[in-house]
């Protein structure tokens, strides 16, 4: 019963890493219909900026902001020189931001070496809470799920209650008619871009300070976070909440219950979801 | 008519130069050919759903690994020989084509997005069910293809042979993508619903190109574990998946050649690069991006521009 209940906290704070990183990947995806797999290599580049100046400076929120930060610039560059050529053509993005990835994995594991480093968290995050019953549990995951609800409401209110998310929307539904009626959507694509960089380049400091960060960690979140667009629906906010929380508990209770077979666990449901609502639960026809 | 007798011209020097490498190759060159041989043939599994069928299949490697994966088991754990291990690898990989093939359902960038996940489900299970497939040490000591009594051991030996499969297959590729189902594959890529309003079935036709993918994955990755002698996760890995289509695109979509000139590229760069340059893994991500932006018909497609005296330059989409 303990571990139960244990596994489902466990769930939940990793559902809450990945919507950070989902959440950035769905958004891009449903306003600029751009697929971009380097979205994970934005994630591995801000836990390890964010590392450095943690490391730096002694203060873990400074790593967290500035590890978001920092990808923004990047994620712009790529977005405006590379990926926009490509157009529509999701081959070609794929492609090209694996390809992208390939490069940023490669110059990270050049600077940050192979090891698997951990982001340093302050001492007051370091301890355990105890919860009524008698279960123990490691406060920094606590304070990961309550931060990442708290982003998780601010952009939904973002999204749903202000203008700007008006826009956004309005262009998620129909692009050109947005620009018709003389909304610079351009400066919204560089907007969302951002946000969805920041998400990516905080989560990477947030995740690597329990799941650590090293070569190939890029890749292993990325396919969580496919995962749960694909469970949620590519483009939909709320599908990525939901879609984070499948994916956080199915992956715990597989771990714990099959650990041979947890792949199975998490990518079966999502084989049989694909047959029946092949766009995902918040998914739309289109 | 010159088009045609140019092209078979080609294809006969590509052949001779091919008998005649053991000849004159040494054996860290013919390792390399080999590699580009199999390679190639995984590539030309991809170009056969990304060039005619226009699906972008990013779980190849699945097909390839869960082949080479039976065969090693049968033989190595079990103790079958040859005859029953390779066939039977063949069958594994083709089927996991027939269940995976449900993806064709889908269109895009969700076929795109699924294939990945699918491709993940193999390579956690060779990773993690370790019992069974050996973890990350895989399985080792394959012993060399015997059957009857003959055992193709020397590494030339192999080669003729894996040779010999691939001009088969190219044959057979032919015969298939000039068919009347691979024209309507080319519809489906150029316009799905009009080849339905014609009254194709053309998920079906989709449906009948991902196990025929399936199968030609599986050929490479049988062909693969008894070049290789060991298997590991790696085999199975998406960086695999996504290689093996850049191989098509940088030697040219759509066509025979093009994967076996994309993955001869593609290798032969790597092996190059990676002996003076560390950042290895960095060029290959900036050859991905060159091709994406400057070369999209790939190789083929540059050289059939640039090629005096034969008409006009077709596009190739």
């Amino acid at each position: 019963m303990h571990s139960g209940i244990l596994q489902a906290i466990n769930g939940v704070s990793f559902a809450a890493l990945l919507f950070l990183l989902a959440s950035g990947f769905t958004l891009s995806f449903g306003l600029m219909r751009v697929v971009n797999m380097a979205h994970g290599a934005y994630y591995l580049f801000g836990g390890y900026i964010g590392l450095s100046i943690t490391r730096y400076t002694g203060s873990f929120a400074l790593g967290v902001l500035g590890g978001g930060l920092a990808v923004i610039p990047l994620g712009y560059l790529i977005d405006r020189f590379l990926i926009r050529r490509t157009g529509e053509n999701h081959l070609a993005q794929v492609l090209l931001t694996v390809g992208i990835a390939f490069v940023l994995g490669d110059v990270a594991l050049k600077i940050w070496g192979g090891d698997s480093l951990k982001v340093p968290t302050p001492i007051e995050l370091r301890g355990a809470i105890e919860l009524p019953g008698g279960i123990i549990y490691p406060a920094y995951r606590f304070v990961l799920i309550v931060f990442s609800v708290f982003v998780g409401l601010s952009l939904w209110l973002l999204y749903r209650k202000t203008q700007i998310g008006a826009v956004v929307r309005a262009g998620v539904d129909d692009r050109e008619i947005v620009s018709a009626i003389g909304i610079n959507i351009d400066r919204l694509f560089v907007l969302v871009s951002a946000l969805a960089s920041f998400l990516a380049g905080m989560a990477g400091v947030v995740g690597g300070a329990f799941l650590t960060l090293y070569p190939g960690a890029e890749w292993e979140i990325l396919v969580y976070a496919l995962v749960v667009v694909i469970f949620g629906g590519l483009g939909s906010l709320e599908g990525a909440m939901i879609g984070a929380l499948i994916v956080g508990l199915l992956d715990a209770y597989g771990r714990w219950l099959l650990p041979e077979f947890s792949y199975f666990v998490l990518f079966g449901p999502m084989a049989v979801l694909l047959l029946f609502r092949p766009r995902g639960i918040f998914g739309r026809e289109g | 008519m010159k088009v045609r007798s140019y092209g078979v011209v080609m294809a006969l020097i590509a052949i001779a130069a091919a008998l005649a490498a053991p000849l004159v190759a040494d054996p860290f060159w013919m390792t390399l050919i080999t590699q580009i041989y199999i390679y190639g043939l995984l590539a030309l599994s991809v170009d056969l759903l990304l060039g005619h069928a226009g699906l972008y299949s990013l779980c190849q490697a699945s097909f390839f690994a869960v082949a080479a994966y039976t065969t090693a088991i049968l033989q190595v754990r079990y103790g079958y020989p040859t005859i029953v291990a390779a066939p039977a690898g063949l069958i594994a990989g083709t089927l996991l084509a027939v269940l995976y093939g449900s993806a064709v359902r889908t269109r895009g960038v969700y076929f795109i997005l699924i294939t990945i996940a699918l491709g993940y489900i193999i390579w956690g299970a060779v990773y993690r069910w370790a019992s069974f497939t050996g973890g990350d040490n895989g399985i080792t000591n394959v012993p060399p293809p015997s059957v009857a009594g003959f055992s193709i051991a020397s590494q030339t030996a192999y080669y003729y042979f894996v040779l010999t499969v691939v001009i088969l297959c190219a044959f057979g590729y032919r015969i298939l993508i000039r068919s009347p189902f691979g024209l309507s594959l080319r519809g489906i890529k150029g316009s799905e619903s009009r080849m339905q309003s014609l009254g194709y079935r053309t998920t079906m036709h989709l449906y009948a190109a991902f196990v025929i993918s399936g199968l030609i994955a599986s050929l490479a990755g049988v062909l693969y574990v008894y070049y290789n002698r060991f298997i590991n996760p790696v085999a199975a890995s998406f960086q695999i998946s996504v290689e093996v289509s850049l191989m098509a695109i940088v030697g040219g979509s759509g066509t025979i050649v093009g994967p076996f000139i994309g993955a001869g590229v593609f290798l032969g760069l790597r092996n190059w690069v990676s002996s003076f340059f560390e950042l290895h893994t960095a060029v290959m991500g900036a050859v991905f991006i060159a091709t994406v932006l400057w070369a999209p018909s790939g190789i083929v497609g540059l050289v059939e521009r640039w090629r005096p005296g034969i008409g006009k330059p077709k596009d190739q989409p």
